[in-house]
C-alpha cells in the first residue's frame, strides 16, 4: 500500500489537516501512526482505511479486506452484541452459520460471550468497546487500522488483541495502530509514522534495524522456544513480530523464540503452511533478569 | 450489498426511527382519503403524500447508524456502498408504505370516475396507483438523498432543504411526481385509467443520478 502527497482537508478552501504525506506501507508489518493530540493521527487512519477519501494525492494497494476499530463505540445500536456481529460478517461476505459462529467466537476469545445475548445498549464501555475489536477481526482482515482500540478494554481483552495482531500480521496482514501507550506493542513496529504539523514522517521501528524488543510479549513477561524441522523444499512461513531468526540446530531442526503472547500466532502459522511444519518441542524461556536488560534471544525478524 | 441492505432495514425497524414518518403517512391518508370517494383521485392523493414520507425516511436512514459504527462499516465496504445501503432501504421501506397504502386505498374508495358514473377498471386503477406511487416514493427518495448527508448537513438545513424540495417536486410542471399524481386526478375526471410508466422512469432516473452523486462524495465529506 503506497501514499502519494496524500492530503486532507475537511471541506474545499479549509485549512489542510494533512498534506504531501508520502508513505509505503508493506504488508506483514505492524505501523505505529504517534503525535500530539489533535495533530491529525485519526485523520491519517481514517484516510489509510478508506473511510475518507484523501482531497490531495493518491492511496493504491490498499489490502482487501480492510477493518476499522475506533476509539468508542457506541451503546445505541439497536441490536444485540452478536446480532450486530452477525449482521456485520454477514455484510462481509460470511454464510449465516459461518458469520454467527465468528460472532461467538471472537466475543469468546475477547471475554465477552457471555454478553452475546446482551442488547448493545445495555453492556458497559469495555464490552461495547470489545464488540468494536471483533466486528474487525470477523472476516480475517489485510488492513486492519486500530483507532486507540485498546482502550476501554480489561487486561486479558487487551492481550488478546494484541495475539490477534501478532496472527493478523504472521498472515501477511498490515496492521497500523495509534494508542496513548507508548509500550503497546512497542519491539514489533516495522515503521513509526509521526504525525506533526501537516506533515507525516515515516521513520524505521525497533523491529526494522535489529535492536531487542523494548518490552517483548508487549506486556506478556517471557519468550517461548519452538524447534521446528521442515519437509524437504519447505519455505519458511511469514512469522509474527518479535520472533528471531531461526538458528539450525542437530539433525536439520531449526530454533527460535517468540514472545509467549504470539507462541500461538507462530504454530498457526508454521502447521498452516503448505506443505505443513512438523512442531517438535515447544519451551518457555527463563525470564532474562530486567536488570541485565539483555534479551538473549534477540528480536530480529527474519 | 443484499447483507448491507438488511442490515440498514434491521436498524430501521429496531430503532422505531419509521414511527414518525409512517404517522405522517397514515394520519395524511386519513385526513385526505375518504370511503367512497373515486379511487383514482384519491390514489393521486395518497402517491403524492408517500412523497415526503420517502424521504423523510431516507434521512432516518442516512443519519440513523452512529458515526463510529458507519465508519467501521466503510471501512470493511466502502463508504459509497454503506450510503447506498441505507438509501435502498429506505426506498424498499417506502415501496412496502406505498403499496400498502394504494391496496388500503382501493379497498376503500369508489370504482368510479370523478362524475360518479362512468366506471373505472379497479384492477389498472390499483396499477396505475401503485406506479404512481413508486414513481413518488422514487421522487421523494431523490429529495432525501439530495437534502442530508452528505450533501446537507445540520437538521435545521435538512429540514429546510427538504420541505422546500418536496413542495417543489408536487407542484412544479414537469417534476416526474406532479405528472404521476396529475396524471391519475385528469384520468379521474375524464373516465380513464393512465400508465404512469413515464413519470415513474423519469423519477428513477432522478433517484439514481442522486444516488450517485452523494456516494460518490460520502467519503469526502462527512
Amino acid at each position: 500500500m503506497r501514499l502519494r502527497g496524500v492530503g486532507k482537508r475537511h471541506r474545499p478552501g479549509g485549512p489542510w489537516v494533512l498534506r504531501g504525506v508520502d508513505a509505503e506501507l508493506p504488508e506483514a508489518a505492524v505501523l505505529r501512526a504517534e503525535g500530539a493530540n489533535g495533530s491529525g493521527k485519526s485523520t491519517l487512519l481514517r484516510l489509510l482505511a478508506g473511510i475518507d477519501a484523501p482531497s490531495a494525492g493518491r492511496i493504491t494497494g490498499r489490502p482487501r479486506p480492510t477493518a476499522y476499530v475506533p476509539e468508542r463505540f457506541p451503546a445505541t445500536l439497536p441490536f444485540t452484541a452478536a446480532g450486530y456481529l452477525t449482521h456485520q460478517a454477514r455484510t462481509r461476505g460470511l454464510r449465516r452459520g459461518a458469520a454467527e459462529r465468528a460472532a461467538g467466537e471472537w466475543l469468546e476469545r475477547l471475554g465477552a460471550g457471555g454478553h452475546a445475548r446482551t442488547p448493545m445498549a445495555e453492556l458497559s464501555k469495555g464490552g461495547g468497546q470489545k464488540v468494536a475489536v471483533a466486528q474487525a477481526l470477523l472476516a480475517a482482515p489485510r488492513l486492519l487500522v486500530l483507532d486507540e482500540a485498546w482502550t476501554g478494554l480489561d487486561v486479558a481483552a487487551r492481550a488478546e488483541l494484541d495475539r490477534a495482531v501478532a496472527e493478523r500480521v504472521a498472515d501477511g496482514a498490515t496492521v497500523v495502530y495509534v494508542d496513548h501507550d507508548p509500550r503497546r506493542l512497542a519491539g514489533f513496529v516495522h515503521t513509526l509514522l509521526r504525525v506533526a504539523g501537516t506533515e507525516v514522517a515515516a521513520v524505521p521501528g525497533p523491529a526494522r534495524d535489529g535492536a531487542a524488543p523494548a518490552a517483548p510479549g508487549a506486556g506478556t513477561a517471557g519468550r517461548v522456544a519452538v524447534t521446528v524441522t521442515g519437509p524437504p523444499g519447505a519455505t519458511w512461513p511469514p512469522v509474527p513480530p518479535g520472533a528471531s531468526a531461526p538458528e539450525a540446530g542437530p539433525d536439520g531442526a531449526l530454533r527460535l523464540t517468540v514472545p509467549a503472547a504470539h507462541s500461538d500466532a507462530l504454530l498457526r502459522a508454521l502447521l498452516a503452511a503448505r506443505p505443513p511444519w512438523h512442531v517438535r518441542a515447544v519451551e518457555p524461556l527463563p525470564v532474562p533478569d530486567p536488570a541485565a536488560g539483555a534479551d538473549p534471544a534477540g528480536g530480529a525478524r527474519p | 450489498m443484499t447483507a448491507l441492505v438488511r442490515y440498514q432495514l434491521a436498524l430501521l425497524l429496531r430503532a422505531q426511527r419509521w414511527l414518525p414518518p409512517l404517522l405522517l403517512y397514515v394520519a395524511a391518508l386519513g385526513v385526505g382519503v375518504q370511503v367512497g370517494r373515486p379511487v383514482l383521485d384519491s390514489l393521486g392523493f395518497a402517491a403524492a403524500v408517500l412523497l415526503p414520507v420517502a424521504a423523510w425516511l431516507v434521512r432516518v436512514c442516512v443519519t440513523g447508524e452512529p458515526e463510529a459504527a458507519r465508519h467501521c462499516a466503510a471501512a470493511a465496504l466502502g463508504p459509497g456502498r454503506t450510503h447506498l445501503a441505507g438509501v435502498l432501504a429506505a426506498l424498499t421501506a417506502s415501496a412496502v408504505l406505498g403499496a400498502a397504502g394504494t391496496g388500503v386505498v382501493a379497498l376503500v374508495s369508489d370504482a368510479h370516475a370523478t362524475d360518479g358514473s362512468t366506471p373505472v377498471p379497479l384492477g389498472p386503477a390499483v396499477g396505475a396507483g401503485l406506479l404512481a406511487a413508486l414513481a413518488c416514493a422514487l421522487s421523494g427518495t431523490a429529495v432525501g438523498v439530495l437534502c442530508n448527508r452528505p450533501l446537507v448537513h445540520g437538521t435545521g438545513w435538512a429540514v429546510s432543504a427538504t420541505v422546500s424540495a418536496v413542495t417543489l417536486a408536487l407542484v412544479a410542471a414537469g417534476s416526474p411526481a406532479n405528472a404521476a399524481v396529475g396524471g391519475l386526478v385528469t384520468a379521474s375526471r375524464e373516465g380513464s385509467v393512465p400508465a404512469p410508466w413515464l413519470p415513474l422512469a423519469l423519477s428513477a432516473g432522478a433517484a439514481a443520478l442522486a444516488a450517485a452523486v452523494a456516494c460518490a462524495l460520502s467519503s469526502r465529506r462527512r
